[in-house]
């Protein structure tokens, strides 16, 4: 189960504003807690802070600071894939590239761009029309995905398909079907290509969001869950991490598992 | 084993026409994966496309049966923590055609001679490797008959010479000999003797590649009872050859390698020949072939085999019966715990140590430790009255104590009253066996 921090994010304000003072310290800040919190990636996305003239050099920016105090690789996560490129350029460890959807025009700028850069994908199980609401078609889109990570050569364990989960408060009935899709997709491929989660977003404006992210958190590693982009910092959150680890059997088992799960 | 939606759609014409119902070909590759779709709808499939789909649902490596009851192949996993290997390794012993016929009885006596019983299990080589060295087919097909005459073990034949194997071969065709071996000199002539005789046969090649492409061809030819020999013949790059075979063939479901493999020990100092068949034992092979036939020289490796070829699921078990341990008399004391061998080999060897000459008696609790079987009901007073009734132990000693697990001392009190027997408690750890035989002689 590989944590990926969500916390460099111009949605917060903290980050938003270093992003627009150029103050490389709250992102260092925010580096160093996940790291410690478990977190084996950092997502790093600039999100509306910047505007998008500027994106392209904010995100070498942001590549450089966060790696002058963590060396954990990082998850690039725009939609403008020239700034994804111009952190790609100067990213030390493989990074991952946040995301693609299932369509041509995209495929066709990510996946080289991956290939070029040693870098992973997180595709996306959805086109232009949208979220596709039962499990069925959200495989079909994983499936064009797959697809595509065979045709371009991109190994399948860097290929992290994202089913997409939904605020469980609107669109509750996605829920299930995500889980669902998580199992269906270990069936695509052998190896199987990988899954991840924006975790968080299941519980969008609800109350007791932590505990909702964490029951959520299992069943989906159940069910086949291999990344999450989540709160690196909720410790109750990144135990349910470790101990579904160790209950399928991925981590052998010792009484100080949860710190082991952090130490690594 | 279930294709992959990946694996039917490179096998699919990629028109996207929607003839068979389904707008894509990638969406058609989706509902057969999900056995929603039947591959009959596609009127443009290949005959090719067709067959790489049938073979692929099919068991990694072949299951092939030759001799004497000798299985070989048919294993999925590289690790046995996995879940088990299944087919333990076919050990053979060379046996040259250039040896006199006195000679050959002599082997053979020593071959039929490695019988061995022990713990409880019985160990037994299983065939003999008669090799055509002699350059003459008529002293080959003389000594294959010997050795068909003289053991009733499976058979290996192994010539070059097509002609010298079959006239080696027919006689004996019935022992469903495994044969070799085909190399692409001789392939075609090869695989067709081991077809009309119905018997399996080596494919053999320089590498990996060579044995791919051979493969290949003699598939060719209508036949796959096949067994592989990459030709390598020192240990780390037979251990390295033997690792891609099987990684390929599981993992990668690469089919010309989906089929057991021979190895063949090199070294001619047989403790270092047994280490290097150990590895190959170790890692994969089917068959290994060994010039020693020592008994001194094969019982480790036999154990060995037996011991990685054990379930590692099931609880091993030691045979519930009446064990001594040192030269007891009718004073030695009586142990009572269960048949799992962790547990009884920590009190075994305990015992030992303590230098007292004792019984020691395994209830059959299915191969369950102590406080498990009493759990599960199967370590109850009557159980191990009954079992102390059935191995004859009051003959044995004239005293009537019998020390039982200190983590059961609960069931002391009913066991004495239907045994009839003084039960003492024993410490709860076989670690304090030693001091604890101190006190009671």
């Amino acid at each position: 189960m590989l944590i990926f921090g969500e916390r460099i994010n111009g949605m917060f304000t903290d980050i938003g504003d270093a992003l627009r003072n150029k103050d490389p310290k709250p992102l260092q800040y925010w580096a160093v807690k996940q790291q410690e919190g478990g977190a084996h990636y950092l997502d790093v996305n600039s999100g509306p802070a910047i505007p998008t003239e500027e994106r392209v050099a904010a995100y070498e920016w942001m590549v450089n600071v966060i790696q002058e105090v963590s060396d954990l690789p990082l998850v690039l996560d725009s939609t403008n894939y020239n700034a994804i490129e111009a952190g790609l350029k100067v990213c030390k460890r493989p990074a991952i590239i946040n995301s693609c959807p299932a369509e041509q025009v995209k495929i066709e700028r990510v996946f080289p761009m991956a290939i070029q850069y040693n870098a992973g994908v997180i595709g996306l199980t959805m086109d232009k029309k949208g979220i596709p609401k039962d499990a069925e078609n959200r495989v079909a889109f994983a499936m064009e995905l797959v697809a595509a990570a065979d045709e371009y050569g991109l190994r399948m364990e860097d290929l992290f398909i994202d089913p997409l989960i939904l605020p469980v408060n609107v669109a509750q009935e996605h829920a299930p079907e995500v889980l669902e899709s998580l199992r269906q997709v270990k069936m695509l491929a052998n190896p199987a290509p990988r899954t991840v989660l924006g975790l968080s977003n299941v519980s969008q404006k609800s109350p007791d969001r932590n505990l909702i992210n964490r029951t959520y958190l299992a069943m989906a590693i159940a069910s086949g869950l291999d990344a999450a982009i989540m709160d690196a910092n909720d410790d109750d959150l990144v135990d349910v991490a470790a101990t579904a680890q160790i209950l399928l059997n991925k981590s052998i088992y010792a009484d100080s598992y949860l710190k082991v799960f952090r130490s690594r | 084993m279930a294709l992959t939606g990946l694996e039917i759609y490179k096998q699919l014409p990629k028109k996207n026409c929607g003839e068979c119902g389904v707008p894509t070909c990638l969406a058609f590759a989706m509902a057969l994966a999900s056995g929603k779709a039947a591959l009959d709808t596609c009127p443009y499939v290949t005959a090719a496309a067709r067959e790489a789909l049938d073979s692929a649902a099919a068991p990694p490596i072949k299951a092939i049966k030759f001799g004497n009851g000798s299985v070989i192949g048919d294993e999925n996993v590289l690790f046995r923590h996995d879940k088990t290997f299944y087919h333990p390794t076919t050990l053979i012993i060379r046996l040259s055609d250039t040896l006199s016929d006195e000679e050959v009885g002599v082997k053979l006596q020593e071959i039929n001679g490695l019988e061995f019983d022990r713990v409880g299990l019985h160990y037994s080589i299983d065939g003999v490797a008669v090799v055509h060295e002699s350059g003459d087919a008529a002293r080959y097909a003389k000594v294959a008959g010997l050795v068909a005459a003289g053991t009733d073990k499976s058979l290996l034949l192994l010539s070059s010479d097509p002609i010298a194997l079959k006239a080696a071969l027919v006689p004996v065709a019935s022992r469903k000999p495994l044969i070799g071996e085909a190399t692409a000199d001789n392939y075609e002539a090869m695989v067709n003797l081991a077809k009309e005789n119905s018997v399996p046969i080596i494919i053999k090649a320089e590498g990996l590649e060579a044995l791919d492409d051979l493969v290949v061809k003699a598939q060719a030819l209508d036949y796959k009872e096949f067994v592989l020999d990459p030709g390598s013949r020192t240990a780390v790059q037979t251990l390295e050859n033997l690792t891609h075979l099987r990684r390929l063939s599981i993992k990668k479901k690469f089919r010309p390698f989906g089929y057991p493999v021979i190895a063949y020990t090199s070294n001619s100092e047989p403790l270092d020949e047994i280490m290097e068949a150990s590895v190959y034992v170790a890692k994969y092979a089917s068959v290994v072939v060994l010039n020693t036939s020592v008994k001194s020289h094969i019982l480790p490796l036999m154990t060995i085999r037996q011991n990685l070829y054990t379930d590692p699921q099931k609880p091993i078990q030691v045979e519930p019966i009446l064990h001594s341990v040192g030269d007891v008399n009718e004073d030695s004391p009586l142990y009572i715990t269960t048949n799992f061998s962790l547990t009884y080999y920590s009190v075994e060897g305990e015992v030992e140590t303590s230098k007292i000459p004792s019984y020691i008696l395994p209830i059959d609790t299915d191969g369950t430790s102590v406080l498990t079987a009493y759990a599960a009901g199967k370590f109850e007073p009557e159980k191990i009255a009954e079992a102390m009734n059935a191995c004859g132990i009051a003959d044995k000693v004239k005293h009537r104590n019998v020390i039982i697990p200190g983590y059961v001392a609960v069931i002391s009190g009913k066991l004495s009253e239907v045994s009839g027997w003084k039960v003492v408690v024993g410490p709860r750890e076989s670690s304090g066996i030693v001091s604890f035989s101190k006190s009671i002689s």
